[in-house]
């Protein structure tokens, strides 16, 4: 793949929820917005604005209502959502809000829980989760409950578990917003690298502390369901 | 196809460390089923254990007994219709037979007393082999008996190997314990005593010309109906049994209270089912973002079905061999005390039963039919419902 290879691509995309009911919604409306591979970018704007339809949309949670979408190749429009399912997991890493893991579950199952409708053998889930946790030095927290890591370590659980399928993609939904600054930077630092390693990087976010950050190479600013690239 | 498999593995993998996380609620859930499967499995396997034991004692019983009736009532039968009977071809021997009840007023029981020419039957030599101990009483010996254990104990008889009786005329006559059944017929001679003809004779005052019933052996066990037809139509007047008759009575009063309780113990298995699916359709809020998770990670709709396939199949697969395995030990080692009052109520002294069931896979595939089809039936529709929560609701925590 060449290095300016556009891997997520959006022409007039709209999302309308619950279309023809009483409570129907436009959530997104006209969307055109390309992104290179190897490229951090971050969607910026407030509550309700949009961004987490754009990051679904994206991360082939649901496919558009109107226009097209291509994503690593694939154009989503009428992709039945079984193949959807399948795409998101060969091609897209999540992020979460709250990192949402499984509190009752281990560090590493957490981790391999992408893994196990992908037939991978316990095995080879295991080798895989354990070089992501030494690369991101949480080995010595394998065993755990997620329930009983901090906030820190639970945030390097949840990149772990984003990389686990080794996507090209990977989007975080507000991932700063339970994090002190001392954590949030340490964790932009890790998708900085992870974006100098190849992988494409999109951040729903309004935290400044995000927007600003040098390892930004672009903002994409959503507003009332509209995109405005400066 | 590899592929496939490791993915059914690892689905499976999942959904016994989500069955053990959610421990207490899970063997909960086990528990009451498997005491629903008990209560169904004790049934079957009494009933079974009973119809077997029954056609076991049978074989020792006459192919035709013939009786006299009068008013709808059973009566002394003639001694000469002996005679009468052996001109029908194919017919063996003829043994007569009296039968009676002696009340035991210390014991406030009833025992059967079976007066027999055990010589003349043509098993008669097997006979001894349904005894613990002892023999049956020869040619010419009066005054010896052989007793049912249950008889043998509630005598209190201990080493003493005499007992006596009132006869209607208040006179005692005396006898000599010469044997005791095998436990293993106890169903059938819990509350027996069998003596000589001529001593059942005393014992009930019947007439020397008459005997309470005749015990017809015939040579082709193949002709036993048609000989039973010959002999109803030759001897009006009288009821003619045949052992197949009492064997088909046997099963149809073991499968009728079987049946009974069962449909009762079924409603009981319905109320389970009902339980199961508000158990299972109530999805706590913890279990429908866990499915949110999974399916925005990259699971699919079926994978989740799955899950709660493996987890419906292996809550009741435990609790069928948890419920079977109890019902066994129930039936075998604690005599199926919860329901001997329901299925045996025919005799004053209940039989202390030594039960061996016959588990047969027919029947094991009928309990697992009552009791695992229709939890995993009454799952399935909260299964697909907790399968379908949407994967961006993950995103909104």
């Amino acid at each position: 793949m060449p290095k300016n290879y556009i891997l997520i691509e959006l022409d007039s995309v709209t999302k309308i929820y619950n279309q023809g009911k009483a409570n129907e919604v436009t959530a997104l409306f006209q969307v055109s917005l390309q992104i290179e591979q190897q490229t951090m970018v971050c969607l910026k704007g407030s509550s309700g604005s949009g961004k987490s339809t754009l990051l679904s949309i994206i991360g082939c949670i649901f496919p558009p209502t109107k226009g097209r979408a291509v994503i690593a190749g694939r154009p989503l429009s009428r992709l039945p959502d079984r193949f959807l399912t399948i795409h998101r997991r060969e091609c897209i890493g999540f992020i979460f809000q709250q990192f949402n893991l499984l509190p009752a579950l281990s560090v590493i199952d957490n981790i391999t829980l992408p893994l196990f409708p992908l037939g991978v053998p316990p095995g080879e889930r295991k080798k895989r989760a354990r070089r992501l946790t030494e690369m991101l030095s949480i080995s010595h927290r394998e065993n755990f409950p997620a329930g009983q890591i901090s906030g820190g370590e639970l945030q390097r659980v949840a990149i772990a578990r984003a990389l686990i399928n080794d996507p090209p993609i990977i989007l975080a939904d507000e991932p700063t917003a339970h994090l002190d600054s001392r954590l949030s930077l340490e964790f932009l630092d890790i998708l900085e690298h992870l974006r100098a390693t190849g992988k494409t990087i999109v951040i729903a976010s309004h935290d400044p502390l995000v927007t600003e950050h040098r390892s930004i190479n672009r903002i994409v600013e959503v507003k009332d369901g509209r995109v405005h690239v400066p | 196809m590899r592929q496939f498999i490791e993915k059914n593995f690892n689905i499976l993998d999942y959904a016994l460390t989500s069955l053990w996380r959610r421990k207490f609620k899970n063997i909960s859930v086990m528990v009451v089923f498997a005491l629903v499967i008990f209560l169904l499995a004790s049934f079957q396997m009494v009933t079974s254990a009973l119809t077997k034991t029954a056609a076991n004692s049978l074989t020792q019983a006459p192919d035709i007994t013939v009786q006299k009736m009068s008013a709808g009532r059973q009566e002394a039968i003639p001694l000469a219709y002996l005679e009468k009977l052996k001109g029908i071809f194919g017919i063996r021997t003829v043994v007569p037979r009296i039968w009676g009840y002696y009340f035991d007023e210390k014991n406030l029981a009833n025992y059967t007393v079976l007066g027999l020419e055990t010589w003349e039957m043509p098993t008669g030599n097997e006979l001894n082999l349904t005894l613990a101990e002892g023999r049956f009483p020869q040619k010419n010996e009066t005054g010896l008996v052989v007793l049912g254990h249950a008889v043998h104990q509630a005598l209190d008889l201990g080493d003493r190997k005499v007992l006596s009786f009132f006869r209607p005329d208040l006179e005692l006559q005396s006898f000599k314990v010469a044997g005791i059944f095998s436990q293993n017929l106890e169903i059938l001679t819990a509350d027996l005593i069998v003596m000589n003809l001529e001593d059942a004779r005393q014992i009930f005052t019947i007439p020397g010309d008459h005997v309470t019933d005749l015990c017809v052996y015939v040579g082709n066990p193949v002709e036993i109906n048609t000989i039973g037809k010959k002999i109803a139509a030759l001897l009006p007047g009288t009821r003619v049994l045949t052992r197949p008759q009492i064997l088909k009575t046997y099963q149809m009063i073991f499968s009728w209270r079987s049946g009974f309780a069962s449909v009762c113990l079924l409603s009981a298995l319905a109320a389970f089912a009902i339980l199961a699916w508000g158990k299972a359709s109530g999805l706590a809020p913890e279990e429908r973002r866990e499915i949110a998770i999974l399916k925005i990670l990259g699971w699919e709709t079926a994978d989740v079905l799955v899950i709660r396939f493996w987890e419906s199949f292996v809550v009741s697969l435990l609790a069928f061999i948890l419920g079977c395995t109890l019902a066994y030990i129930h039936v075998v080692f604690f005599e199926a005390t919860l329901f001997s009052p329901v299925l045996l109520g025919w005799s004053i002294i209940h039989p202390k039963l030594q039960l061996i069931p016959d588990i047969k896979f027919a029947d094991l595939l009928l309990i697992f039919c009552y009791s695992v089809l229709p939890y995993m039936a009454a799952t399935v529709i909260p299964a697909w419902r907790c399968a379908i929560v949407r994967a961006d609701s993950a995103m909104h925590n």
